[in-house]
């Protein structure tokens, strides 16, 4: 089971979801980005210091809204990911594309 | 030798929503363990979720599947974890020493790869009727 949490940030949001992002859960966070997209968020950030399991179809996920926000002409910016989630992101070479930063502050920094 | 928890089963039906049921019981299991190495449990975790995920995904081809159930078998030694996974649905035709890390744009094709980094071995058979999935992981 996941929820997403959504804050508004300044030209953006920060979406947090909470629990297993894996091949059931997947679609609520598709969803979720796509609804902001369309609202006119640029900047996404996904904080996963909530997420506790990340499998393949969640990261698939991840580089799909990825590809979104940038066609859309903004980013996505994930932060402080669990260990399990790091671990998948350095497997996958994610961490390329994906590069995790440390806070939601060190996210909207960049 | 140490005293540790004799094997755990679990038999669920073939739809995604089984995965979580699966990692509940892998989660129990683990606990009942008492090993505290988070490196070990992520990569077996990831490794059956990925396999339950592939079992559900080409078990359930047509309408002719409903019904259909998979099972998971979880045992460990002082030096190895083992996941048996047994279902009855249509061969898998993978070829597991071709697969290989999806592109970093693409949105899918992982799932077996990272299996494949997050374990010792990991085999797949067709046998009397059933595919047989067994997962080994060194603690």
């Amino acid at each position: 089971m996941m929820t997403v949490t959504v804050e508004a940030v300044e030209g953006g949001c920060v979406l947090s979801p909470q629990g297993r992002l894996t091949v059931v859960s997947t679609p609520q966070l598709r969803d979720e980005v796509a609804a902001r997209l369309a609202a006119g968020d640029r900047l996404i950030i996904v904080d996963l210091s909530g997420t506790t399991f990340v499998d393949s179809s969640g990261l698939g996920a991840l580089v799909s809204c990825l590809k979104s926000a940038r066609q859309a002409g903004g980013d996505l910016r994930l932060v402080a990911p669990t260990e399990q989630v790091s671990m998948v992101l350095r497997l996958t070479n994610l961490d390329r594309i994906l590069k995790p930063r440390a806070s939601v502050a060190a996210a909207l920094d960049d | 030798m140490t005293e540790r928890p004799g094997p755990v089963v679990i038999d669920v039906a073939v739809e995604p929503e089984s995965i979580d049921l699966v990692q509940n019981a892998f989660e129990a299991w683990w606990t009942s363990l008492g090993d505290d190495s988070l490196e070990t449990r992520f990569s077996f975790e990831t490794a059956i979720v990925e396999i339950a995920a592939n079992v559900v995904e080409h078990s359930r081809r047509s309408e002719a599947d409903r019904g259909r159930r998979f099972t998971l078998e979880l045992s460990a030694t002082d030096d190895r974890l083992r996941a048996v996974f047994h279902d009855n649905g249509m061969p898998s035709e993978i070829d597991l020493s071709a697969v290989s890390m999806a592109d970093l744009e693409d949105e899918d094709g992982r799932g077996l790869a990272l299996a494949l980094l997050s374990l010792e071995s990991l085999d797949y058979r067709h046998e009397d009727g059933r595919n047989v999935w067994t997962l080994v992981c060194r603690r």
